[in-house]
C-alpha cells in the first residue's frame, strides 16, 4: 500500500544481484583482508562491530549457464545442500540452527551459487562447522531429494500465477536465446522432473572445489581468531580436477523486433518489458549509464514514472533498468496497466524513452540525478549482510573495489556531452524486444503494430518464445 | 521500503536480553512540541545519512462505508503539492537534495519516511512542514491519482493470491468494525470519493497532535530540536479526531468464504481467529505461539505439514500489531493433489494439538533465542531503529516498552501459551477462507 519507488524488491528484482551502481561522496569500502589458502580457497574478512552478528557467504563459481540441457541442475544442487549433512539429518540440522536463531540459506544465479549463514557471533563455533559440512559433505538423502523435487515442481507452476515473477525469464530468452544468459536458473517442469540425485551429486563433486570457491566473512569477530578457525575448517578440503567453466559468448543485436505475447487467461492487466542488449559488469561506462538510467526510470521523478504514473495515471509505477552479468547484460523498460490501456501505456513508454535521443538530458536534471545516486549510496552498505553481498558480487562477477572507491569521481565527471555519447552508444534504439503478459484475446491484434507477434500460454512448461 | 507483503511478514522483533543491546533506552531522546507533536531522536553516526519517520494515527480503521481506502489514497495525495512546493516539487526537491522517500498505510497507521544525506535535514523539515500545514488538493491531481491507486489495487490482486483471499476473509470476520475492508478500499469507493472528503480528512488527521516523529542517523538532538521549533511548532493543533468506538460483536460460530481465481495452482487456505489488541496482556503469549507454529523449518506447522506429511507447499501465521482487537491468521498453500479439505484438517489438527497438549520448554526457549538475534538484525540499520522505535510508540503507547519487552516475553509460561490457544484458536471464533481455481459448486449443490 505505498508508493512504488523503493519497491525494487517487489517489482522486477529477479535479476541476480541487488548491487546497484550508486556511490556517496568520499565513500570507500571498509577495510577488508583477502587471501588464499594453500588449496586455492579465497577468503575475505571484514570486521564490523556494531551488532553482535556474523554473516558468512560461500560463493562457488558455478551458475545456471553450466546447466545446458539439464535446466535447473545447478540451482537444484544448491537447494539440496541445506537438507542435511553427513553428521546431521535434515530435521537435526533445522532444529539445531533454528534453536539459536541462525539462518542458513542457499541460492544460485546465472554465474555462481551462494551458500551462507547469518547468526549471533557467540554461536560461531556451533554454526561454522555445520556450514562447512553443508558445502563439503552434504547428506544428499534420497527421501529429502524427492520431497524437494516435488515441492520445486509445484513451485515452478506457482510462479506462473504472478506475471511479475516470470516476465524476466521470457525477456532473457528473447535477448540471449536458450543458453548462456538465457538459461532459466530454476529450470522448468520437464527438466527438473528428470533430475536425479546422482546427477546432483555429480554436479556438486565437479564444481564445489576450493580453488573455485570463496568464503566471505563479515561482522563481529576478531580476524586473527577467525583466520585460525577457517584454516582448521577448510584447509583439508582438496581439489581433484581442473575446471573448464563455460565461456559465454556475447550475443549480437537481434536482427528484428520480436513481440512475445504470453496469454494469461484470467489477467485483468497487462505486464510488459521492452528493451534489448545492455552492458557487462566490467563495462567502463557502467557508472555513467546508471546516472542516465536514474533519470530515465530509476527514481520516483524519473521520466517514465512521471509520464506513465504521475501525469497519465496509467500505472502504479514505471521504471527502467540495466541487468549486468560478467560478460553481457540487458536493458529493459517495465510497467503494467489495465488491459484496456495496454497500447496507450506501451506507446507512452516508447515515446518517453525516445526523449533520450530527441531531447537528451538537461543540466539541472543531471545535477539532481548525481546528487540522488550519491545521497542514496551509504545505506546500501550499512550492514554486515549488505557488505557480504557486495563482496559476493565482487568475487562472483570479478570486479574489485575500484568500482566503489572511484564511484564519486565517475559520477561527478559525467557531463551532458558525455551523456549524449553514452546514450547513443548503449541504450538499444531499434529492433527492440517486447514481452507482454496479459489477456491475449483482447490485445493481440493491437500489439501487432510493434512487430511480429508470437503467442504462448503462461501455463505452458518453461519459457518458450514461439 | 517494503511492499505490503513484506510488511506483513516483517516481524517487529524484540530484545530479550538487555545485556547485549546495541541501542539502549537512554540512547533515544524525546520531546514534545506545544502543538502536541512528539519527536524522538536517535543519534547514530555510523553512516553520513539520516531518516525521518512520521507516524500518523490514521488508517483504514478511521474510515466508514463510502470512503473505504481513503487513508491509503491520502497517503498518495500527500505527495501531490502544497503551498511552497507545488505539484511534483516535493519529490523533485527531495531527490535533488540526495533524498528519497516512501510511505505505507495499514489498518491503523499511515507512515511516511524520508531517507537523506544528513546535511539535507533542513530541506526535509521544510518539505514535511509545507505539506502538513498547507496541502493543496486539486481536482486534476485527484483524478490522475485515482488511476494510480486503481492500478495499485489491481496489480496486487493480479500478482498475489494472498491479497485475493485476504480481503474475503477480513470481510467476513468483521461485520461491524472497519478492519473488515481492505486497506486499499473498495473499487467503487476509489472511483467516487470527493475532493471535500479529502480536505476534511487532512484537517482532521494530519494535525501535529495526531503524529509521532522519529529521526535517526547522523544528527544532533539540539539541531533537531531547533529545526522542529522552526518548522513544525507553528502548525496549529486540531481537535481530537473522532474515536473509533465500534467493538466487533463476539463471533459465535465458524464463518466460511470461498473465492475462485482461475490461475491458482493448488488451493490456498486462510484461517483467521479474533484476538485482542496489542496492548492486551495476552499479546506476548500469542506472539510466541505464532512463532512456535510457523517460524523456521523446525516450527510445528512447517515440520509437520511441509516436511513430514507433505500436505502444504508453503505456509505462515500472521499476528499483526493492532490498535483495536484484530485477527490471528494461519494460512497455507496446498501441495500438489492435496484438497483444501485435507489441508484444512491438517492445520486444525496442529492447532488443536497445542490446545490439548501445550508446547514444550524447548520450543519456548527457541522463540526467545530467535527474538534476540532478530532484534540485532532490525537494529543493524538506522532505518530499522527508527521504524521499530516509532512502531512501539504507536502500538504499545510508549517507545520505552521496546526496552522492557524482554521481561514481558520472559514472563510468558507454557501454561499461558496453552491458555491463549484454547481461548482464541477455537472453531466458533474462526473464519476459514478458501481460494481455488475451481468454481464453488458441485453436483450435490441444490
Amino acid at each position: 500500500m505505498m508508493r512504488i519507488f523503493n519497491l525494487k524488491t517487489v517489482w522486477l528484482c529477479l535479476v541476480s544481484t541487488i548491487f546497484t551502481s550508486q556511490a556517496f561522496a568520499a565513500y570507500t569500502l571498509p577495510e577488508y583482508q583477502k587471501y588464499t589458502l594453500d588449496n586455492g580457497l579465497t577468503i575475505y574478512l571484514m570486521e564490523q562491530k556494531e551488532v553482535p552478528l556474523i554473516d558468512i557467504s560461500v560463493v562457488i563459481k558455478a551458475g545456471a549457464i553450466e546447466d545446458k540441457s539439464q535446466a535447473g541442475l545447478n540451482y537444484f544442487t544448491a537447494k539440496n545442500l541445506t537438507l542435511g549433512t553427513k553428521l546431521l539429518t535434515k530435521t537435526e540440522l533445522d532444529q539445531s540452527m533454528d534453536f539459536i536463531g541462525a539462518n542458513i540459506f542457499s541460492s544460485a544465479n546465472l554465474e555462481f551459487s551462494t551458500v551462507g549463514a547469518s547468526f549471533a557471533s557467540k554461536d560461531s563455533e556451533q554454526v561454522m562447522p555445520v556450514l562447512r559440512d553443508i558445502i563439503i559433505s552434504p547428506r544428499f538423502a534420497d527421501t529429502e531429494f524427492t520431497k524437494l523435487q516435488t515441492r520445486h515442481l509445484l513451485n515452478l507452476e506457482q510462479r506462473k500465477e504472478s506475471p511479475s515473477s516470470v516476465i524476466n525469464n521470457y525477456f532473457n530468452r528473447l535477448v540471449f536465446g536458450e543458453q548462456g544468459y538465457g538459461s532459466v536458473i530454476a529450470g522448468n517442469r520437464q527438466s527438473v522432473a528428470k533430475l536425479t540425485l546422482a546427477q546432483i551429486q555429480q554436479h556438486h563433486h565437479k564444481w564445489y572445489q576450493p580453488s573455485n570457491t570463496a568464503v566471505i566473512v563479515v561482522g563481529d569477530f576478531d580476524s586473527k581468531i577467525m583466520k585460525q578457525r577457517l584454516q582448521s575448517l577448510f584447509s583439508n578440503w582438496k581439489n581433484h580436477s581442473k575446471l573448464a567453466p563455460t565461456q559465454v559468448t556475447k550475443t549480437t543485436k537481434k536482427p528484428k523486433t520480436n513481440v512475445l505475447l504470453v496469454n494469461k487467461e484470467d489477467a485483468t492487466e497487462s505486464t510488459f518489458l521492452i528493451g534489448g542488449k545492455g552492458i557487462s559488469r566490467s563495462n567502463a561506462d557502467r557508472v555513467g549509464l546508471s546516472v542516465i538510467n536514474t533519470i530515465l526510470g530509476a527514481r520516483f521523478t524519473s521520466w517514465l514514472n512521471d509520464e506513465l504514473r504521475v501525469n497519465a495515471g496509467l500505472t502504479y509505477g514505471a521504471r527502467s533498468r540495466f541487468s549486468s552479468y560478467s560478460q553481457d547484460g540487458s536493458f529493459a523498460i517495465s510497467t503494467f496497466t489495465k488491459t484496456k490501456t495496454t497500447i496507450e501505456a506501451m506507446d507512452l513508454a516508447l515515446k518517453t524513452y525516445a526523449r533520450l535521443w530527441e531531447k537528451g538530458l538537461d543540466e539541472k536534471t543531471l545535477a539532481s540525478a548525481k546528487a540522488y545516486v550519491k545521497g542514496q549510496f551509504p545505506p546500501k552498505f550499512e550492514t554486515s549482510s549488505q557488505l557480504a553481498s557486495l563482496l559476493v558480487n565482487m568475487y562472483g562477477y570479478q570486479f574489485d573495489e575500484t568500482y566503489i572507491n572511484t564511484f564519486e569521481e565517475q559520477v561527478n565527471s559525467l557531463t551532458l556531452a558525455k551523456s549524449k555519447q553514452l546514450i547513443s552508444k548503449y541504450f538499444p534504439q531499434d529492433n527492440l524486444q517486447f514481452v507482454v503478459i496479459g489477456k491475449a484475446e483482447e490485445i493481440k491484434d493491437q500489439i501487432a503494430k510493434y512487430g511480429e507477434v508470437s503467442i504462448v500460454n503462461i501455463k505452458d512448461t518453461g519459457f518458450k518464445t514461439e | 521500503m517494503k511492499s505490503l507483503l513484506t510488511m506483513l511478514f516483517m516481524v517487529l522483533s524484540l530484545l530479550i536480553n538487555q545485556a547485549y543491546a546495541a541501542t539502549t533506552v537512554d540512547d533515544v531522546k524525546s520531546f514534545t512540541l506545544e502543538n502536541g507533536m512528539k519527536i524522538m531522536v536517535l543519534e547514530d553516526d555510523s553512516i553520513p545519512n539520516a531518516n525521518m519517520y512520521l507516524f500518523w494515527k490514521v488508517g483504514s480503521r478511521n474510515e466508514y462505508p463510502g470512503i473505504t481506502g481513503l487513508s491509503h489514497f491520502f497517503e498518495h495525495m500527500m505527495f501531490n503539492g502544497a503551498k511552497k512546493y507545488g505539484p511534483k516539487m516535493f519529490d523533485r526537491t527531495m531527490e535533488a537534495a540526495g533524498g528519497s522517500n516512501n510511505a505505507y498505510t495499514t489498518e491503523n497507521l499511515t507512515v511516511y519516511t524520508d531517507w537523506f544525506p544528513a546535511n539535507a535535514i533542513e530541506t526535509m523539515f521544510e518539505l514535511e512542514a509545507d505539506r502538513i500545514a498547507n496541502l493543496a488538493i486539486t481536482k486534476k491531481m485527484l483524478n490522475s491519482e485515482r488511476g494510480v491507486v486503481t492500478s495499485e489495487r489491481s496489480t496486487g490482486l493480479e500478482n498475489s493470491n494472498f491479497r485475493s483471499i485476504w480481503q474475503e476473509v477480513k470481510g467476513s470476520a468483521f461485520r461491524a468494525h472497519p478492519y473488515g475492508w481492505p486497506v486499499i478500499g473498495h473499487a467503487s469507493d476509489i472511483a467516487n470519493w470527493s475532493l471535500d472528503d479529502l480536505k476534511q480528512y487532512h484537517k482532521t488527521y494530519y494535525a501535529p497532535n495526531n503524529a509521532v516523529v522519529v529521526i535517526a542517523g547522523d544528527v544532533k538532538l539540539e539541531q533537531v530540536k531547533a529545526l522542529a521549533q522552526k518548522h513544525f511548532a507553528p502548525i496549529p493543533a486540531q481537535p481530537e479526531p473522532r474515536k473509533v468506538h465500534t467493538v466487533e460483536p463476539e463471533q459465535k460460530g465458524e464463518r466460511r468464504v470461498y473465492a475462485q481465481k482461475k490461475s491458482v495452482t493448488t488451493p490456498n487456505i486462510m484461517m483467521a481467529y479474533h484476538v485482542p489488541a496489542t496492548q492486551h496482556d495476552d499479546h506476548y503469549a500469542l506472539d510466541i505461539l505464532s512463532d512456535i507454529l510457523s517460524t523456521g523449518k523446525s516450527s510445528r506447522l512447517q515440520q509437520s505439514l511441509i516436511n513430514d506429511q507433505q500436505i502444504a507447499s508453503s505456509l505462515f501465521t500472521y499476528f499483526p500489531n493492532s490498535i483495536d482487537p484484530n485477527l490471528f491468521y494461519v494460512s497455507a498453500v496446498a501441495a500438489k493433489n492435496v484438497s483444501a479439505e485435507q489441508l484444512e484438517k491438517a492445520l486444525i489438527f496442529e492447532v488443536n494439538k497445542v490446545i490439548k497438549r501445550g508446547v514444550t520448554e524447548h520450543e519456548l526457549q527457541k522463540v526467545k533465542n530467535r527474538k534476540l538475534v532478530d532484534f540485532y538484525r532490525n537494529m543493524a540499520t538506522i532505518n530499522g531503529k527508527a521504524n521499530t522505535i516509532g512502531s512501539y510508540e504507536m502500538y504499545f503507547g510508549d517507545y520505552q516498552k521496546l526496552f522492557t519487552a524482554p521481561e514481558q516475553y520472559n514472563k510468558v509460561t507454557l501454561a499461558d501459551i496453552q491458555r491463549v490457544a484454547k481461548t482464541y484458536l477455537k472453531k466458533s471464533n474462526r473464519t476459514v477462507g478458501i481460494l481455488s481455481s475451481e468454481e464453488d459448486s458441485n453436483d450435490a449443490d441444490l
